[in-house]
């Protein structure tokens, strides 16, 4: 009983200590201009006249508490990340499913899996700077396809390795026993393999989907103004008369986790238990 | 209803061979083990019937129709596969419908099928639920369910209850045998377990390292076993297997000198080193020494109820007998034993071959 205490005391303090600043943000995306710094005297946790103008300034370009106009709103942006993301994780996901099955079942060329570490082994501005140089000459600087395109080559490692994993922990006895009963091999995986690994398909589609939509750097080299995405769009928020803007900067961070944690709930169901749990004896 | 025949079946993986010049004929309706020890070639067997791997050399034929390079569904085999190989995002009926289904049979046919089915292994009442809520002995019967529930031309099962204790072995083991001669099933059964073998199997083949060693009936193959290698793996206890030798006089082993049997010398004319294998249960074994041609002290005792084990030396050669339950022997006796030539088998010492 005591024990139970203390444990939920201490969770308790570790859940404050790790909340906080995430806390901090939400509290600082309701606070008007004047309450963001210190200049109004203290910083208090909960805003003391809450306001949605921070919202209303990035999305309109324009606020009562605000002096200068943004240049650009944050729906530019949005739609940017959304669509490079998803189409990113879309090519990542597929690819690297069919790439991990091949390997994992014919047992050949599992060098290919190392060969497409390469993109992660070097530090990312030794792999994007000439990314970057072949992207110009190919046009495809500040294009969505370009941007979704690098996107799902380089979160590709990620789906074949996590997508390995589990075909090789799933006996190929199973789809041998559909075949036995008149699948074509083509058949079995659509029929049988794909429903089993639908739940490890949908975990690594929600982690590719993280990785992409929180990239920066790529973003950064690889964009100019059309297609900017949200993480490079939140650090341009400054105004000269205003310096940083932190409670748009907030409000932004906030609209940012909205889509993972939704795409999260949504596919929740799927996150949990093994794959082959009750397909075979023990 | 079909017979199933391979001749000269070879398989290699890379360098080992898995499988070497393998003759078998299954005839339609019998219950055929293949018995060996684990990666003696077993598994690759159906695996090569069944179209999952295709031969190196020989030919397949089943109903007299080559389907050395047909496909599996071509075969119309089934198949138990050792770990099970269940869809664990089906429920049990969904499992065992898929062969039917997948035939495009009509529903009202596969619900006949499947109460069928269901009934004689007894899991009508966890048709509903999924692999992972099943026991390992449903999940076994399951499985078997999967197979027998549509008219394939033989029934391949790869220890199909090797993984069930001990006590449901013996019960599925029975069930098993009852299912197969009730509808007059082929039944192709690997095992490593040679009790296993026996007793379900009207005909058992027997692997060593890819090549078939023997193929008989169970009671055959232990009497008469084609070589010592068979002679070890069938029978428990384990045969006693000693150097022996051919002279003038009769066999001469550590045990002292055998008389002839008739019609002996003729067959033990070119042999020279031989090994004399005698079966434990051939030994009598009397509590005292008197009046014995062999005499050897006891080492071990084991007792199993109905019988004893007894692991006894002589002359350090270490000899296992049984003796009747209640025998009053224990570690340290001096023990009588006393050996019925005519028992006795004898193979040739360099190729194992049997002699007599």
């Amino acid at each position: 009983m005591n024990g139970l205490i203390i444990r939920t005391v201490a969770i308790a303090i570790v859940s404050c200590i790790a909340l906080l600043p995430i806390t901090w943000m939400i509290s600082m995306a309701f606070k008007p201009a004047a309450e963001w710094t210190t200049a109004a005297g203290e910083i208090s946790l909960i805003p003391k006249n809450p306001t949605l103008s921070n919202f209303v300034y990035v999305f309109t370009g324009n606020a009562p508490d605000q002096v200068v106009s943004l240049d650009r709103t944050v729906w530019g942006p949005l739609f940017a990340s959304l669509l490079t993301s998803v189409i990113g994780t879309l090519i990542a996901v597929v690819c690297g499913t069919a790439a991990a099955y091949a390997v994992s079942r014919e047992k050949i060329n599992e060098s290919i899996g190392l060969s497409l570490l390469q993109l992660r082994i070097f530090p990312p501005l030794a792999v994007m700077i000439p990314v970057m140089i072949m992207w110009a000459f190919l046009r495809m600087i500040d294009t969505w396809w370009g941007l979704a395109l690098i996107y799902g080559i380089v979160t590709l490692p990620f789906s074949f390795w996590l997508m390995k994993a589990y075909f090789d922990e799933l006996p190929r006895e199973i789809e041998e026993a559909a075949i036995v009963e008149g699948c074509t091999p083509f058949m079995a995986f659509r029929q049988i393999t794909l429903p089993i690994v639908a739940s490890a398909v949908a975990s690594t589609a929600l982690f590719i989907f993280i990785l992409n939509w929180s990239d920066y750097i790529i973003a950064l080299l690889l964009t100019r103004k059309d297609w900017t995405t949200i993480p490079v769009y939140m650090n341009a928020l400054a105004t000269a008369a205003s310096g940083q803007l932190y409670g748009a900067k907030a409000a932004l961070g906030l609209i940012a986790a909205i889509p993972p944690v939704v795409l999260g709930i949504s596919i929740q169901r799927f996150l949990v238990r093994g794959l082959t749990f009750g397909a075979l004896k023990q | 209803m079909s017979r199933i025949v391979l001749e000269g079946v070879t398989k290699r993986y890379g360098s080992t061979v898995a499988l070497d010049d393998a003759s078998l004929t299954i005839e339609s309706g019998s219950f055929t083990s293949i018995f060996g020890p684990p990666s003696s070639g077993k598994s690759v067997l159906l695996r090569l019937l069944l179209g999952l791997e295709t031969v190196d050399a020989g030919r397949i034929f089943i109903d007299g129709m080559d389907v050395t390079n047909a496909l599996p569904k071509e075969r119309n085999l089934s198949m138990v596969f050792q770990n099970l190989a269940l869809f664990p995002h089906l429920t049990a009926r969904e499992n065992i419908a898929f062969p039917l289904v997948r035939r495009g049979i009509d529903s009202g046919t596969i619900d006949d099928r499947l109460d069928q089915v269901a009934g004689i292994l007894s899991i009508s009442h966890i048709l509903h639920k999924k692999p992972a809520a099943l026991s390992g002995g449903e999940r076994q019967r399951v499985a078997i369910g999967r197979a027998l529930v549509r008219d394939a031309s033989a029934y391949l099962m790869d220890e199909p209850i090797a993984a069930l204790d001990a006590r449901l072995r013996d019960v599925m083991r029975v069930e098993l045998k009852r299912l197969q001669s009730e509808f007059g099933h082929t039944f192709i059964y690997v095992t490593h377990d040679n009790e296993e073998a026996m007793s379900v199997a009207d005909r058992m083949a027997i692997l060593r390292e890819g090549r078939i060693e023997q193929i008989d009936v169970p009671d055959a193959i232990y009497a008469k076993p084609a070589t010592a290698y068979v002679a070890s793996l069938v029978g428990s206890p384990r045969i006693n297997l000693l150097n022996a030798e051919y002279t003038a006089g009769g066999v001469v082993s550590p045990l002292g000198k055998l008389a002839m049997v008739t019609g002996w010398r003729e067959k033990l004319k070119s042999a020279k080193a031989l090994r004399l294998g005698i079966r434990p249960e051939a030994i009598q074994v009397t509590p005292n020494d008197t009046g014995s041609d062999i005499v050897a002290s006891v080492s071990d005792v084991e007792r199993l109820g109905a019988f004893s084990i007894i692991t006894s030396k002589t002359k350090d050669t270490e000899i296992t007998a049984i003796a009747a339950g209640d025998a009053r022997i224990s570690v340290g006796d001096s023990v009588g034993l006393s050996i019925n030539p005519s028992d006795c088998h004898l193979f040739d010492g360099s190729s194992g071959r049997r002699v007599v």
